[in-house]
């Protein structure tokens, strides 16, 4: 699943060629987990893809045990569920910011 | 890059005493079911799960050690036996016990809860 | 799905005081019984706990059990006779065999199995409380 796959134009690769300004604001989000910020926006988008990948799944493995009842660990599950949507609502953020930008550049006068 | 969102050091502390605290009820449920049972020992949270979460919030990195740190039931060792059958359990501590346990398992809730409404809030700019 | 924590622990421990109770019930009931159906005055119920494990304690730690009840066995102890020849019971020499259900242990039974109880439905009351409380993190 990759809802950002949704915008083509806007594939990772892509981006990076836009990259000149942002590796100060790439760097800088991304904090610990950057080393290169020259390809920070492409890293940095797939980086959030398999988090809320990873996110996702842990929420499930969870939830799924509370309902085998192989657990009644509730709490577990229910922040699980609650980072995973927190992750995912981020994602579906960028993703927005994302489409804004690129249609305020495509209106842009050359 | 999500990640050190949820690395706060009070949130994960908040996320492991909440398991603790869920275990601790479960310990509360066991010793007042068996009361009466001859010879049964009380019930608690094992006592070198604090130390080992002092410990490791001294050390820093919270975060990343305290992933593996799970408690533990175990005996408790400092109840006293008040019957001649060697039970350590006495209802009303127990209640006065169970008290405690749930006002810190709001609090603990609490903060979790708070926590994750903040990140929602500060990424859809909404309140909700 | 188990959701309310502890709640299998604490449900076999109201079901045992229950049973304890309403054996306690009867056998005040029948203080006074002194022809029961298999002849003879009526025997004091005596119930006994047993322990059942509910779950295995985890990586070695201690395991979770509960009370259930064990056996329902008659009290043997010959009750008190008393002399009332114009009872419809007495033998031939007016004894009168009575039961031997001694009200002061039944009360102190009685009041104990209450208690029992009764910190028991607290605990189940509190249990489902934080199980709400849990429903509602980050809402």
């Amino acid at each position: 699943m990759n809802p950002i796959g949704a915008v083509n134009p806007l594939s990772a690769s892509a981006l990076s060629r836009i990259d000149a300004p942002l590796p100060k604001i790439g760097h800088g989000m991304l904090g610990p987990q950057t080393t290169a910020p020259a390809d920070g926006f492409g890293q940095m988008l797939d980086g959030l893809v398999a988090t809320v990948d990873a996110k996702q799944d842990a929420s499930r493995a969870m939830t799924r045990k509370v309902l085998m009842g192989d657990t009644d660990q509730l709490h577990q599950s229910v922040i699980a569920m609650q980072e995973a949507g927190v992750a995912f609502s981020l994602m579906v953020e960028v993703r927005n910011k994302l489409v804004e930008s690129y249609q305020e550049l495509m209106r842009m006068q050359v | 890059m999500i990640d050190p969102l949820f690395q706060t050091d009070n949130y994960q502390l908040a996320r492991k005493l909440l398991d603790a605290s869920v275990l601790r009820q479960d310990a509360i449920a066991t010793n007042v079911a068996n009361a009466e049972t001859p010879g049964f020992r009380r019930l608690d949270i094992a006592p070198d799960f604090a130390v080992q979460l002092r410990s490791r919030m001294a050390a820093g990195d919270f975060a990343k050690s305290a992933g593996s740190l799970r408690p533990q039931l175990a005996e408790d060792q400092t109840a006293r036996s008040v019957r001649p059958d060697g039970n350590t359990v006495e209802i009303e501590r127990e209640l006065l016990a169970m008290d405690r346990n749930i006002v810190e398992h709001q609090y603990l809730s609490d903060i979790v809860s708070s926590s994750l409404k903040q990140l929602k809030m500060a990424i859809t700019g909404r309140a909700s | 799905m188990n959701l309310i924590t502890g709640i299998d622990i604490t449900a076999g421990a109201l079901n045992a005081q229950k049973t304890r109770l309403d054996i306690v019930a009867q056998n005040i009931a029948n203080a006074h019984t002194t022809r029961s159906p298999n002849g003879g005055p009526y025997q004091r119920q005596i119930v006994s706990f047993e322990t059942q494990l509910m779950r295995h304690g985890l990586s070695g730690g201690p395991s979770l059990q509960s009370v259930k009840v064990g056996t329902i066995t008659a009290d043997r102890t010959p009750g008190q006779q008393v002399y009332n020849p114009q009872h419809p019971d007495a033998t031939a020499d007016g004894m009168v065999a009575m039961p031997n259900v001694n009200l002061s242990y039944e009360m102190v039974d009685l009041i104990t199995a209450s208690r029992a109880y009764e910190a028991n439905l607290a605990i189940v009351k509190n249990a489902r409380q934080m199980a709400m409380k849990t429903l509602e993190i980050g809402k």
